[in-house]
């Protein structure tokens, strides 16, 4: 153990033994626990969040798309197809048949406007059934803005137009609601959901598609599995991953992020300038001994040093404090369900917490080196102090 | 031809206290010739231990230079300065300054420590040291335990912890009853003799300077021995 080491955690063990010292060290180190477990609770909430977030993003969008740079249709569905179908761990290829319309309900009293789109193949199957009649499923908001519910009928008037002897016309059709689904807020879900070859039917598009989608078994291979496609395909296609369509909302999530960390991360600033105070009393009670310790041949940087040490004990003691604390209490908040969200407002049941050792580093890192640099003025003033004097005066 | 133990040249320092500058001495020269025990007399406030503080190299002087051993402190960088001093001279004050945090032999270890010696071997040193000044069973003893004159017997060991040449002792009995303050002046006579010391000691008491070899008066003109002049303020 070094010299400075062995004064300054002799000088932190003995002021346990003097009330006045004592007691502003434990503000300190406890200013700086709660100051750390306060941001380490913050930011597993927004990360619990924004994990579930990105979660449901990654379970509900396509995980790569491809679009023409120009134009609303693929110049070549097939390569497009081949492209993406060749992609290791691939699960599904679908072309995107997609359009706007209005809506009504059988009667053609209510009219509303509308965006629909083909589901995928594997979801076809929600709308299986009556032949005569195309089903569909149709999005919450929308069924009760019409007031229908599941098997009733629905007009869909799509934006699209046929020949007709009188002219062209738009297409028309009537479909039954096969199921009603709860939006949500975070995905950009079409209100009608159909199958794919009614789709065409409401776009007039019986061949091509203006987009294909694939859904990957690892979406974090999203941007590996874009970069490829690409390659493959060349500059008249645009190539997009799950995480460029939802970038405004990760953005919007990491801002929130920084904003939070800056705002609870005043308190660890205010627990510093404890720390100011705690090791400037230090500096004035141990005035003599500084005077002494230079008699006996410390240098100034040596005094210094054994108060960086104290700043770096009570930084150290805080900050493990604080993260026991922090990530103990995230734990049992998200393991207990301890605060709950009403379901049906919410996506979720009770607000999840998810601790990120990435964040937790950061946090202990700011922390501690806030305490450093905390004291680093009452070290300054011990380095600066006249030796002489120091012994002389305090006779 | 050795240099002198301590060569003074025309100090002088003044404090600016509270109220209008206070001129300590100006122009005051001191001498000290290698393994001299010297004792400086004078009244209070003629600046006794400012000189010691000086020549130990702890506060500087306004104007003037101090060499010790031949080497002029005010030549020597801080870092070399506190090194010089942890190697060469040694400090007691009159009361005592022990650490009050660290035992009696945690305080003899501490000049060792400071020389960047391990804590096993600071150690083991301090107690050495301790038994030679008599306080074998006192070494985990905390300063507040001990006995007026246990405490200066520590502060003596601590400033002979690393042998150094030169000696300065600010009134080292002042704080003790008869006994014990010439049980402590016994104990740096013959530690002084022991080790070839310069030792130079601040007193107010005759009996105890008239012991020494060399007697040095200080007064407001200045410094000069007892029984010659050695210098002039």
């Amino acid at each position: 153990m070094t010299f400075e080491s062995f004064v300054a955690l002799r000088y932190l063990a003995a002021s346990r033994k003097r009330a006045h010292v004592a007691l502003i060290s434990t503000i300190s180190v406890l200013g700086l626990a709660v100051g750390v477990a306060a941001l380490i609770i913050s930011l597993a909430l927004l990360s619990g969040f924004q994990d579930r977030i990105r979660e449901q993003m990654a379970e509900r969008s396509a995980h790569v798309v491809v679009s023409p740079v120009r134009g609303d249709r693929l110049p070549d569905p097939e390569a497009v197809r081949r492209a993406l179908t060749a992609l290791p761990g691939v699960l599904s290829v679908e072309p995107a048949i997609e359009g706007r319309g209005w809506l009504s309900d059988a009667s053609g009293r209510a009219t509303l406007p509308i965006r629909f789109r083909n589901l995928p193949k594997e979801s076809e199957r929600i709308v299986a059934g009556d032949t005569n009649v195309p089903s569909a499923r149709l999005s919450s908001t929308a069924a009760s803005r019409l007031d229908v519910t599941v098997g009733s009928l629905v007009r869909v008037l799509s934006t699209h137009t046929r020949l007709s002897p009188i002219g062209p016309i738009p297409i028309e059709i009537l479909v039954r609601v096969a199921s009603i689904r709860r939006g949500s807020a975070l995905e950009k879900s079409p209100d009608l959901e159909l199958s794919e070859s009614t789709a065409r039917l409401l776009t007039g598009m019986s061949s091509g598609s203006r987009a294909f989608e694939a859904r990957l078994a690892d979406p974090d291979r999203a941007e590996i599995a874009a970069r490829s496609v690409a390659e493959t395909l060349g500059p008249v296609y645009r190539v997009q991953t799950w995480r460029d369509l939802n970038a405004p909302l990760a953005f919007a999530l990491r801002l929130e992020k920084v904003v939070i960390f800056a705002t609870v991360a005043l308190v660890i600033l205010v627990a510093a300038l404890n720390i100011v105070s705690n090791i400037a009393l230090l500096v004035v009670e141990k005035k003599r001994d500084l005077g002494v310790l230079t008699s006996l041949g410390a240098t100034p940087g040596a005094l210094a040093r054994v108060y960086l040490m104290l700043g770096a004990a009570i930084g150290g003691l805080g900050t493990a404090g604080g993260i026991t604390v922090g990530v103990l209490a995230s734990a049992l908040l998200d393991r207990f369900h301890i605060v709950p969200l009403p379901s049906d407002v919410y996506l979720f049941s009770h607000v999840p917490f998810a601790v990120h050792p990435g964040e937790v580093a950061i946090v202990a890192l700011f922390a501690f080196a806030t305490a450093l640099a905390a004291a680093v003025l009452p070290a300054r003033a011990a380095a600066r102090l006249a030796p002489a004097e120091a012994v002389r005066l305090s006779r | 031809m050795s240099p002198q133990a301590i060569r003074a040249e025309h100090l002088s320092k003044t404090y600016a206290g509270e109220g209008a500058p206070v001129t300590v001495f100006s122009d005051l020269s001191f001498d000290l010739e290698p393994g001299v025990f010297a004792a400086v007399m004078g009244p209070s406030g003629v600046g006794k231990s400012t000189l010691l503080h000086l020549l130990g190299g702890i506060d500087r002087p306004d104007s003037g230079r101090v060499e010790i051993f031949g080497q002029s402190l005010e030549d020597l960088p801080p870092r070399e300065r506190a090194r010089f001093r942890n190697e060469r001279i040694g400090f007691v004050f009159q009361f005592h300054h022990l650490l009050p945090e660290f035992t009696a032999e945690e305080n003899v270890s501490m000049p060792h420590r400071i020389a960047g010696l391990s804590s096993e071997e600071a150690l083991a040193r301090a107690r050495d040291m301790l038994v030679r000044v008599g306080l074998a069973e006192r070494g985990d003893h905390r300063p507040r335990a001990l006995s007026g004159g246990e405490q200066q017997r520590v502060a003596i060991a601590r400033a002979l912890a690393r042998g150094p040449s030169l000696l300065l002792a600010d009134e080292p009995t002042g704080n003790l009853d008869v006994d014990s303050a010439a049980a402590v002046f016994d104990l740096l006579e013959e530690l002084h003799r022991e080790r070839g010391m310069t030792t130079v000691l601040v007193t107010h008491n005759p009996d105890l300077a008239k012991r020494c070899d060399k007697i040095f008066a200080m007064s407001r003109e200045g410094i000069r021995s007892a029984t010659g002049l050695s210098g002039q303020g």
